[in-house]
């Protein structure tokens, strides 16, 4: 009888196994991508298409001081990982510990004395209605005030600083994936000095184990956003629709082309007309419309746009940078605005 | 010395950094040695403009020393506020022979009685010979105001006039002044506006090296040449060379006068990829159009010679040269009108 070929096992022909030596974590397993952070099990997918700007009075939904507020300034962008053991409940409390740290960062170092107060206010606000499905968290509003060391009582304290987080139509299967102590405002916008920014994202990364980064525009989000608002034309007048490049050339040349908003909104509504019964506008019908403006400039100057970047976007519904600086300029388009911005920070954030 | 001279002083003290301020009294030539010595520049302005002002009261100086300072202070730093070019047209027989003298007297006589202003004219003493005119505007009701003076600037025997500060309501009144005192007919708007004066002079009066298209000789290029081995040849060497001259041609060689902007207002049919149903349309596709850099010229030539801008160069970007403007107004001028895009050169 041969050992080859029988089927019993004997020692010597057995196969050898490898014994994977459990130290918690399988060694022998592929470097997964997802394995390190609980919630990427699903893979984040770009959008090649998605609804048109619809205008909502948005006041209907949110408070009008809250919008105000989202209207006024000029945010800086940045993204945020989900965080951990955050509660809306909570806000209070994570108002007292933030101007606690604040006030005791800013004091490092510096002698303290006896009864001088360095006053900072901080007050956490949930700003309900912005959230569009059941999936987005409410988005929560912070300010923080100084208050002058010597100030009489009646003085108002002063707002030095201002941010918000955010979450709206966030990927509905991603948000359901995240456990459950996870809650994911992944858009954080800031205005005001840097280094109250990077104390309150130091304080935030402490408290709830997150990070942050900052969330630059791609071209991508850009043409978006050109083609949407100049599709609102027809509802709401954009008064003008300016696109910004910037060529490599030696010194740098901007180039500013500001399109009359008639005109383009019937460019547009050549590539998409507005009474198509589908309400989805593809990627290609945006990259079509920005291609037809770079072709009409090509055909007068001569001079390759692609060759740069499209660095700015603005309309009388606001403006973005490709460094993610933002600004709202009418609050009834602001989820369409939202959404994207939504949407562009759950792809930055590293999985 | 009253309010308004001691405002336009400190004004003028404000703005020069200390170290030249030294420089600027000594030209001015109304303060004493003792005095020019006296002045410490290494401290706060402030302490520097009242020991100034000091000065000129004991040296019981008025206005007109003022004015006189401030004009001396432009005429060195003439690269400030936003000037503007007008061109004189319809030249009579005997503009050629206007001289200083004349112009200044003419000048003065043109100030109709109603209107009030305080002029002074000198001729610079640099080589470029240009007269400068600074005038405070007043009116039957009130003094001339000194602390918005315009500026203008003429070379005598060109058709060009360099204006700073002027509102829109003193401007006919100086356009007429102008107009008889360098015995021209008319006088139009340049559509040229920068912030150097130094640049506008330049690219008006072609102070600076322009190239003609020639067929035999070309221009060297003087780019770093990357010590280049002998086993590495370029490819498209007489394709650049070509770039390179026509981008020269076009925008003139380095240094250029450095523009900082060029606005195009398009009154166009719209032009872009075909098969939409703009193409068709009879109305324009407008927008405006506005280009920026540090040194619009010398980014324009590179642009042309690396192949970022198709060549050759459009009339569109080359009149900026050729015709000493920018500012413009893109209409179509008829059916023959239809830039076609050239192939792009392998």
């Amino acid at each position: 009888m041969e050992g080859r070929g029988s089927a019993v096992n004997t020692t010597a022909s057995r196969p050898v196994t490898r014994r994977s030596k459990s130290y918690g974590r399988s060694c022998v397993e592929a470097p997964s991508y997802f394995w390190q952070t609980p919630g990427h099990l699903t893979v984040l997918k770009i959008p090649t298409s998605r609804g048109a700007a619809r205008s909502q009075l948005i006041t209907n939904k949110v408070d009008p001081e809250h919008i105000a507020l989202l209207v006024k300034n000029e945010w800086k962008l940045s993204y945020v990982t989900p965080l951990h053991h955050f509660r809306h409940t909570q806000l209070k409390s994570y108002s007292k510990h933030l101007a606690a740290f604040i006030a005791a960062e800013k004091q490092q170092g510096v002698a303290v004395e006896v009864g001088l107060e360095v006053g900072f206010k901080v007050t956490f606000t949930a700003v309900l209605g912005l959230a569009e499905t059941d999936e987005d968290a409410e988005t929560v509003f912070i300010q923080i005030q100084s208050k002058p060391v010597f100030a009489a009582a009646a003085d108002a304290p002063k707002v030095v600083w201002r941010g918000w987080l955010t979450c709206v139509n966030g990927d509905p299967e991603y948000l359901r994936s995240l456990p459950p102590d996870f809650v994911s405002l992944p858009l954080f916008c800031t205005s005001g000095p840097e280094s109250l920014t990077t104390l309150v994202k130091s304080w935030f990364e402490r408290a709830f184990d997150c990070n942050f980064g900052s969330l630059a525009l791609n071209s991508t989000t850009l043409n978006w956003l050109a083609a949407l608002w100049t599709g609102c034309h027809s509802t709401c007048n954009i008064r003008y629709l300016k696109l910004a490049w910037s060529l490599p050339s030696q010194p740098p040349l901007d180039v500013s082309y500001t399109v009359n908003p008639q005109d383009a909104w019937e460019l547009w509504n050549s590539i998409h007309p507005e009474e198509s019964t589908d309400d989805k506008i593809d990627i290609k019908e945006v990259q079509s419309f920005i291609n037809g403006l770079e072709t009409h400039f090509f055909r007068h100057f001569k001079i390759y746009l692609s060759a740069g970047t499209l660095v700015k976007v603005s309309t009388a519904l606001g403006s973005a940078h490709l460094d993610g600086k933002l600004k709202i300029g009418n609050s009834d388009y602001i989820t369409t605005l939202l959404t994207l911005l939504t949407e562009s920070a759950l792809l930055k954030m590293p999985t | 010395m009253d309010a308004q001279a001691t405002s336009v002083l400190n004004r003028i003290i404000r703005r020069i950094p200390n170290k030249n301020i030294e420089n600027l009294l000594k030209k001015w030539n109304s303060l004493s040695a003792d005095q020019l010595r006296a002045l410490d520049y290494t401290r706060p302005k402030w302490m520097i403009v009242e020991h100034v002002i000091n000065f000129c009261e004991e040296n019981r100086l008025n206005l007109k020393h003022i004015t006189n300072l401030e004009m001396i202070y432009h005429i060195e730093n003439p690269d400030q506020g936003t000037w503007h070019a007008c061109q004189l047209a319809e030249a009579q027989d005997d503009a050629v022979c206007v001289e200083l003298t004349q112009f200044k007297e003419q000048f003065k006589l043109s100030n109709p009685t109603k209107l009030f202003f305080h002029l002074r004219i000198q001729s610079s003493k640099h080589e470029d010979e240009a007269i400068w005119i600074r005038i405070a505007w007043g009116d039957n009701f009130s003094k001339p105001n000194h602390l918005k003076p315009t500026y203008v600037v003429h070379h005598l025997h060109t058709s060009y006039v360099f204006i700073s500060n002027l509102m829109a309501k003193h401007k006919i009144f100086l356009c007429q002044a102008l107009v008889i005192a360098t015995k021209h007919g008319s006088i139009k708007d340049g559509h040229l506006s920068t912030r150097s004066l130094t640049a506008m002079r330049d690219l008006l009066l072609r102070h600076y090296q322009q190239v003609f298209p020639n067929a035999h000789s070309r221009i060297p290029q003087e780019r770093k040449t990357l010590s280049s081995h002998p086993c590495i040849g370029k490819e498209h060497s007489d394709h650049e060379e070509m770039r390179h001259q026509m981008s020269c041609e076009a925008f003139g060689h380095s240094p250029s006068p450095k523009l900082e902007t060029a606005v195009y207002r398009l009154e166009t049919r719209y032009r872009g990829n075909g098969n939409h149903t703009l193409s068709d349309r009879e109305e324009f596709f407008r927008g405006v159009v506005r280009f920026s850099s540090s040194s619009l010229l010398d980014s324009l030539r590179h642009c042309v010679a690396s192949g970022m801008a198709e060549g050759p160069v459009t009339p569109l970007l080359s009149a900026i040269t050729q015709r000493g403007r920018n500012y413009f107004v893109i209409t179509d001028k008829g059916p023959g009108v239809s830039s076609q895009a050239s192939a792009p050169r392998a």
